[in-house]
């Protein structure tokens, strides 16, 4: 039971992780929209400028071509993946008969963010059209809050935060394809969202079951049953349970109007968490915490508030019964404090204060579930100590320390986040007696115990060589020794450029070398561009790459929209990666080469024999 | 009743919005592929003489005012072989709603899923309301969901196809039209009549 207790409270604390760590959100932002779209060359409609104004906020300002308009609500800024409120003007109404009001930019027009700091990157984003009937893809843009530069950035809807939760297959994010989420029968995905909230909900509640073992809520317990006992010796056990009930629930309450709050204030709330500060300081706490899961020190309610606050509930009603519940939850809080904000995180991150306060309170539900016990047998039920308290002490040890490290990580090099993990996991191979001695006698689960600490040990070693290496994933910590032997036979023909003066040195150059007049290959390419990646890995199919071998390839590099980057796209009629074709030593295009989008072998060979190459 | 976005033809020339196709061909894009992408769904007349392609979106204000127009001038007309190009570049949703008509397809169903969609008024709708309206549609929907999964690949590397054939031809934005060898935004009734008139004498004097 305590095994189960714990899966559970590991899979909720999971859930929690999802949302505090980085991963989540550049995972979500790759299988979202970003593919669909690439910037066009085309002169935009609408270019925007960024200012400061004299008692420094942000001013955005948007020019608008004549004939176009901007949607007012489309305007939107995020610093790193917080929303940035903005203050816009109110726009012109636009009454559409089809379509209802909208409230639209067809001018100029200037929006302002005030507390904006001056270092990172805001992200804008936003979208309009043409009164010609025409409306354009959501731009977005980066604005280097330091020196105030635009660039541009692909316009990746990252999906919304119900989706991100309703755990989607790994699947479905790794792959290509645009993720695709079939309609639910009955009703729909309406349905589907409220089984999605149905699972965060027990992931919750189990994740309080989870903080219930901590010692945070021991002080709970005298307080509880000292109210229980003071409040008359004939005490039915009925009665009893509703009190703790009202108790409990008031606790519960207590956490939920923390969540409704954290749910409201939305992102601003989760700005707030991420900065370094408060990173650095959650690390810290978790860091403690685990030190204290190891026995280092205990944490416990000063004895004389723990008495005060039995006291006061003393007189047996359910009122008092409450208020002694919501009190607790106020005082035993910053002991639960770190798992708490990862919590609040969640609320935070889905923006809206219903559910913000329900899964919270489902959360606080679930640190006062053990308590019921006590309201029905007496504090006696509940182990105070013993072996498997005390591994499980460690383990939620070890699980903090994993979380402090992942919240440094947003700190630190990734390699550094990952050579502290693979530490963590070897020492706790360690601890966890992973190396102990196994003799004739030693059971099976003994024996598993003992592959679980190897596993984690060999795992955790891989993570550190991983991180000599400057590897960045934690699972794929030695990809840098396959990238490194795939890019070699390509490097000696292929060079990278991005912009006009590059290309014309690297035909030069080829033309030059021992490639001679040989056609060459030049492969438009950016980084956000998925369709490139596949179309390298056709490229690199061992039936072309002898192919290729003898041709020079130019790399044309345009994942930073700039003006070197624009004139080259410009220059060679190129709309957006990926765009392949081969051109003469002159570095004239060779008509009937050109391959717009994903390629195949049969494609390049065409192409190639076409050309003599 | 509003009749603001009332174009013709001829004012699209003059403001340059109706290009012709026919110089795409020098710059090396598969129109062929264009016109004739054989997932791409089609109505109208498949024997047609003049093609029309409509790059469309189901979160595009305009896309949803012209499709009634479109519909029935296709209709009427009785020889336009109608190519439509699910383009979802505005929202989330649009992708969304994409893959679920193009799963219609397996059941033959596009058409009922297109129209359900064009029909939800505004840009901002959502994947709920999307899937509503299809359910109200009149489709299979566990033959929907079946194909969707089933035919996942195949849905995702249309719409990518979609989007690099746009992109080829340096389409703007939603909805762009091509007729016969014109390339136009919005147009209401009178204006698709004309431009497929164009289109026809275009072709016969080439």
């Amino acid at each position: 039971m305590a095994g189960q207790l714990l899966a559970r409270a590991v899979r909720s604390l999971a859930l929690v992780l999802a949302c505090l760590s980085p991963l989540s959100a550049s995972a979500s932002e790759a299988a979202g929209f970003t593919a669909l779209v690439a910037p066009s060359a085309a002169r935009a409609p609408f270019t925007l400028e960024a200012a400061r104004s004299p008692d420094g906020a942000l001013l955005l300002r948007w020019k608008v071509e004549p004939g176009n308009y901007l949607y007012r609500d489309s305007l939107e800024a995020t610093l790193d993946g917080a929303a940035v409120p903005l203050e816009r003007p109110a726009g012109e109404a636009k009454d559409d008969p089809n379509f209802g009001v909208v409230r639209i930019f067809p001018r100029d027009v200037e929006a302002s963010a005030g507390g904006i700091g001056r270092a990172g990157r805001l992200r804008v984003t936003y979208q309009g059209c043409s009164e010609k009937g025409i409306c354009f893809p959501p731009q977005a843009r980066l604005v280097n809050l330091a020196s105030l530069s635009i660039e541009a950035a692909p316009p990746g809807l990252t999906s919304s935060k119900a989706d991100a939760s309703s755990g989607e297959s790994p699947a479905a994010v790794a792959s290509e394809a645009v993720a695709a989420r079939a309609v639910d029968e009955g009703d729909g995905i309406a349905a589907l969202f409220r089984g999605g909230l149905g699972g965060t909900m027990l992931a919750f509640l189990g994740f309080g079951l989870l903080l219930a073992l901590t010692p945070c809520v021991f002080p709970m317990i005298p307080i509880l049953a000292g109210m229980l006992t003071r409040s008359g010796e004939a005490l039915s056990w009925r009665r009893s349970l509703v009190l703790t009930g009202a108790y409990v629930l008031a606790m519960a309450g207590a956490y939920g109007l923390v969540g409704a709050v954290a749910g409201w204030s939305g992102a601003n709330l989760q700005a707030a968490l991420q900065t370094p500060l408060a990173l650095g300081v959650t690390a810290a706490i978790f860091t403690a915490l685990a030190l204290s899961m190891f026995g280092l020190f205990d944490l416990a309610l000063p004895a004389g508030l723990a008495a005060r606050l039995a006291g006061r509930g003393g007189n047996g009603s359910l009122g008092g019964a409450a208020l002694l519940g919501f009190g607790s939850a106020l005082i035993v809080g910053p002991c639960v404090t770190p798992p708490l904000a990862g919590a609040m995180l969640y609320a935070a991150s889905t923006g809206d204060a219903a559910t913000g306060a329900a899964t919270l309170f489902m959360l606080g539900l679930g640190m006062g579930l053990p308590l019921m016990l006590v309201g029905l047998f007496g504090p006696s039920v509940l182990p105070r100590s013993g072996v498997w308290l005390e591994r499980a002490k460690q383990l939620f040890g070890v699980v903090f320390l994993g979380v402090a490290i992942l919240l440094a990580g947003r700190l630190l090099p990734p390699p550094a986040t990952l050579a502290l993990l693979g530490l963590l996991l070897v020492g706790s191979a360690a601890f966890f007696g992973g190396f102990d001695r196994l003799t004739a006698s030693s059971g099976p689960a003994a024996r598993l115990a003992r592959s679980g600490g190897m596993v984690a040990a060999l795992y955790g070693a891989t993570l550190i060589i991983g991180a000599a290496g400057g590897a960045q994933d934690p699972l794929r910590p030695l990809a840098f020794a396959a990238a490194r032997t795939a890019g070699q036979p390509t490097a000696d023909t292929a060079v990278t450029i991005a912009s006009s003066a590059g290309f014309d040195r690297a035909i030069a150059e080829a033309a030059a070398g021992a490639a001679g007049s040989r056609p060459i290959l030049v492969d438009f390419t950016a980084a956000w561009c998925t369709v490139c990646r596949s179309n390298a890995a056709v490229m690199a199919a061992p039936e072309l790459r002898a192919r290729l071998a003898p041709l020079t390839q130019v790399t044309a590099d345009v994942t930073d929209y700039d003006d070197a980057t624009r004139t080259l796209m410009e220059r060679f009629r190129v709309v957006g990666p990926p765009v392949l074709f081969l051109v003469d030593a002159q570095g004239r295009e060779i008509p009937g080469t050109r391959i717009v989008g994903p390629v195949t072998v049969e494609e390049i060979t065409r192409r190639l024999d076409a050309a003599g190459a | 009743m509003q009749r603001r976005h009332v174009l013709t033809l001829a004012g699209l020339l003059a403001a340059g919005m109706a290009l012709p196709v026919a110089p795409l061909l020098a710059q090396g894009v598969d129109v062929e592929a264009i016109l004739r992408d054989p997932a791409a769904p089609t109505a109208g007349n498949p024997k047609g003489d003049v093609t029309v392609v409509a790059f469309l979106d189901y979160n595009c204000p305009f896309c949803k005012k012209a499709a009634p127009d479109l519909e029935r001038a296709v209709k009427e007309d009785g020889r336009i072989r109608l190519v439509y190009k699910d383009w979802p570049i505005l929202s989330e949703a649009s992708v969304y709603g994409a893959q679920m008509a193009l799963a219609a397809k397996y059941q033959g169903g596009y058409g009922k899923v297109h129209h359900a969609l064009m029909a939800i008024p505004g840009r901002g709708v959502s994947k709920e309301q999307m899937a509503a309206a299809v359910r109200a549609s009149g489709v299979d929907i566990d033959r929907l969901n079946a194909d969707l999964q089933l035919h996942a690949g195949e849905i995702s590397s249309l719409l990518k196809r979609n989007l690099a054939q746009a992109e080829s031809i340096g389409l703007q934005g939603t909805p762009t039209y091509l007729i016969g060898p014109f390339r136009t935004s919005t147009l209401d009734y009178a204006g698709f009549k004309e431009a497929f008139a164009e289109a026809r004498r275009r072709q016969a004097a080439e």
